[in-house]
This record gives C-alpha cells, sequence and structure tokens, in this order.
C-alpha cells in the first residue's frame, strides 16, 4: 500500500469515528466482500451470511474510535466475523452435521466443469470441524499466513498448521476417490 | 502449489452481497444512538489545527481581559476618612487631583512633594481582604448603634412594667388591710 492510500484510508477512519456517514460507507464498501464471503463460505447461506455482516458492520459502527489503522480494522473485522460465524454455528445449528463420508458423489466429470468442482470443495470443507472449516476459509479466501490466521482466531500456530495439514489431507482423499483419476 | 491450493482459491473467492447492502446497513446505523465520544476524545478534537487556532485566541482575549480588569480595580484606590468612611476615588485627570497622591509621592522625600497629601486622609491601595475588612467594619458599627437603641427601648419597658407591677403589689396589700 501506497503512502498515498494508507494516508487516505486513515482519513476516512478518522472521519468515521467523528461520525461522518459517507466515510463509513466507503469503509463499508471496501469491505463488505471480505465480511460476507467470509460468513457466506461459513453458513453456506446467502441471507445468514447477509444479516451477519450487517451485525459486524454495526458493531465497527459502535467500535471506530477504538480502530488504529487500515491494518487494524481488516485484522478486527476477520476476528470478529470468524467468532460471530462461530456463534452463529452453534447458535442456530444451521448446518446439518454431514460426515465426510456422506457427501453425495459428482454425477459429471469436475475437470469438464471448474463451478462443479468449486461447488465440490466447498462442500467437503463444510463437512470440517468449525475452526478448522475457518482456518481453511482465512488460508484460501484472505490468502493469510498460518501466523496470521493464528492471530486472528486467537490460536497457537501448530494448532493452525495441523488443521491445514489434516484438512487439506481429507480433501484429497476426498476428492482422489471421487474424482479418480483427476490428480490434485 | 498444487492445484488443490489452486481449486481451493477459487472455490474460496470473495464474493460480493446483495446490492442494497449497504443502503440497510446504513439505514440501521441511522437507527442507532450515535456512540458519544469519551471526554479526552472531545478534548483531543479541540486541539486539531482548525480549532486551536480558536482556542488560542479565546484563550488570548480571556487572558487580555483579566489583566485589563485586575489593572482597572488597582487604578481605583479606596480612601478612608478618619471618622472610619470609606470614600472610592478615580485616578487624577491629566491636571492631576490635589487631594490624592500617588505611592511615588508618599515614598519620595518631602522637598519633593507638591502639593502636600490632606492630614486629615490617608491613601490606601485596596485589596479584596482590605475591603471586606472594611466592610465588616461598617456593618459592625451599624449594629452597636441598632443595639444601643433597642437597650434604650427594653429599659424603658421595663421601668414601666416594674412601675405597674408595684401599684398593682400595692392595691393587692391595701385590700388585705381592709377586708
Amino acid at each position: 500500500m501506497d503512502k498515498g492510500t494508507a494516508a487516505r484510508l486513515d482519513d476516512r477512519l478518522e472521519r468515521s469515528a467523528l461520525g461522518d456517514q459517507f466515510a463509513f460507507e466507503e469503509i463499508v464498501r471496501q469491505h463488505q466482500g471480505m465480511v460476507f464471503s467470509m460468513a457466506c463460505h461459513f453458513l453456506r447461506d446467502r441471507s445468514l451470511a447477509e444479516e451477519l455482516a450487517q451485525e459486524v458492520f454495526l458493531n465497527l459502527h459502535q467500535n471506530l474510535r477504538s480502530i488504529k489503522s487500515p491494518e487494524h480494522l481488516v485484522f478486527w473485522l476477520r476476528k470478529v466475523t470468524s467468532h460471530r460465524c462461530i456463534d452463529q454455528s452453534r447458535r442456530l445449528k444451521v448446518r446439518p452435521q454431514v460426515s465426510l463420508e456422506d457427501v453425495p458423489e459428482p454425477a459429471i466429470d469436475a475437470t469438464e466443469n471448474d463451478l462443479f468442482l468449486s461447488e465440490m470443495l466447498r462442500r467437503v470443507v463444510d463437512t470440517l470441524p468449525e475452526k478448522a472449516r475457518l482456518v481453511v476459509i482465512l488460508r484460501y479466501q484472505e490468502d493469510l499466513d498460518p501466523g496470521e490466521i493464528a492471530s486472528v482466531l486467537d490460536m497457537p500456530l501448530n494448532t493452525v498448521k495441523s488443521h491445514l495439514r489434516r484438512s487439506l489431507s481429507s480433501l484429497r482423499d476426498k476428492l482422489s476417490r471421487t474424482l479418480g483419476e483427476v490428480t490434485l | 502449489m498444487s492445484r488443490l491450493d489452486d481449486e481451493l482459491r477459487k472455490a474460496f473467492r470473495r464474493e460480493q452481497p446483495s446490492v442494497d447492502f449497504t443502503t440497510r446497513l446504513l439505514e440501521r446505523v441511522s437507527q442507532q444512538p450515535a456512540p458519544k465520544a469519551p471526554w479526552w476524545h472531545r478534548l483531543a478534537t479541540l486541539l486539531d489545527p482548525p480549532k486551536l487556532r480558536w482556542v488560542a485566541i479565546g484563550v488570548t482575549a480571556s487572558l487580555l481581559l483579566a489583566i485589563g480588569a485586575a489593572q482597572y480595580s488597582r487604578l481605583h484606590q479606596v480612601v478612608i476618612n478618619d471618622d472610619g468612611k470609606v470614600s472610592q476615588a478615580t485616578p487624577p485627570p491629566e491636571g492631576g487631583n490635589k487631594n490624592l497622591v500617588s505611592p511615588d509621592q508618599i515614598n519620595a522625600p518631602r522637598g519633593v512633594l507638591s502639593p502636600k497629601p490632606p492630614q486629615n486622609k490617608r491613601v490606601v491601595y485596596p485589596s479584596p481582604n482590605h475591603r471586606v475588612a472594611l466592610a465588616r467594619q461598617q456593618q459592625e458599627r451599624e449594629f452597636r448603634v441598632e443595639g444601643e437603641a433597642a437597650k434604650e427601648k427594653l429599659m424603658l419597658a421595663l421601668s414601666i412594667a416594674s412601675a405597674a407591677l408595684n401599684d398593682a403589689q400595692k392595691a393587692v396589700h391595701d385590700d388585705g388591710l381592709n377586708p
């Protein structure tokens, strides 16, 4: 991030904290994709994800004064979204607990349809435990390294690494059994 | 980087919420009570560059007013006569007031003084404590005069009551002697 952009983001944060609604709107528009996608990938329900994202931004509006920098803002949003995703999942039990073995087999060849493969991957990730699922989402949606994931989720680094390793191994197993000859 | 990583990145790429997401959020934000800024934050905003100028101007104006008021009260001297009455004196005009003297004149050698201060007056440069003491003395004097008057009235009332009692006692005594 160049100095001009950083200064503009700082200014936007400061104005939002002082009650400037336009500055807050810009912040929301900039980060809504990240917050909504995390919730959507975790909950697998667009309307629930939108509701959760709204709650996160309302919470942000109440806590704008505690945000110190644009980097802190992104960190704060990821952390709060992660915690709210887990809370939501536990409270509503929206996601039926499907075991990895029960994921339906694909009906067509995945190599012919990338969208189908993506959906297959999302379904398989959906069978992972909550924390492991968040680790995968933060790793592949937000492109965070294990250290950053550990700090967002308040988890030891080794736990994050082991979650990633086990999740990828499970995914490989499942997909190679499902897709057969396709090497992943 | 394996193909699985690539596929996971594709599967978990960011998506956007519905188009009215921001509008709905801002509506909800406007319905919420505005978060109240802590006092140190409000104080800090006063020290922001554009506001700081006005704060500095305000502080300077207040200081000038305070200094001016102090100077004005110093120039208004209080003169106490020998009979205890307090009178205010204004600073001498250009030509000079012959009844008042300045501190320089008091401290100067006798030959230099012109004109001489009147003998029955002394000049006092008042301080707030001094003024309070003078006012208190004046009040005590008035109380004393009122007290004397009240005492005289009381003595008169007592003597009248005493005479009436004597008459009554005498009448009772006379009735006892002549049944």
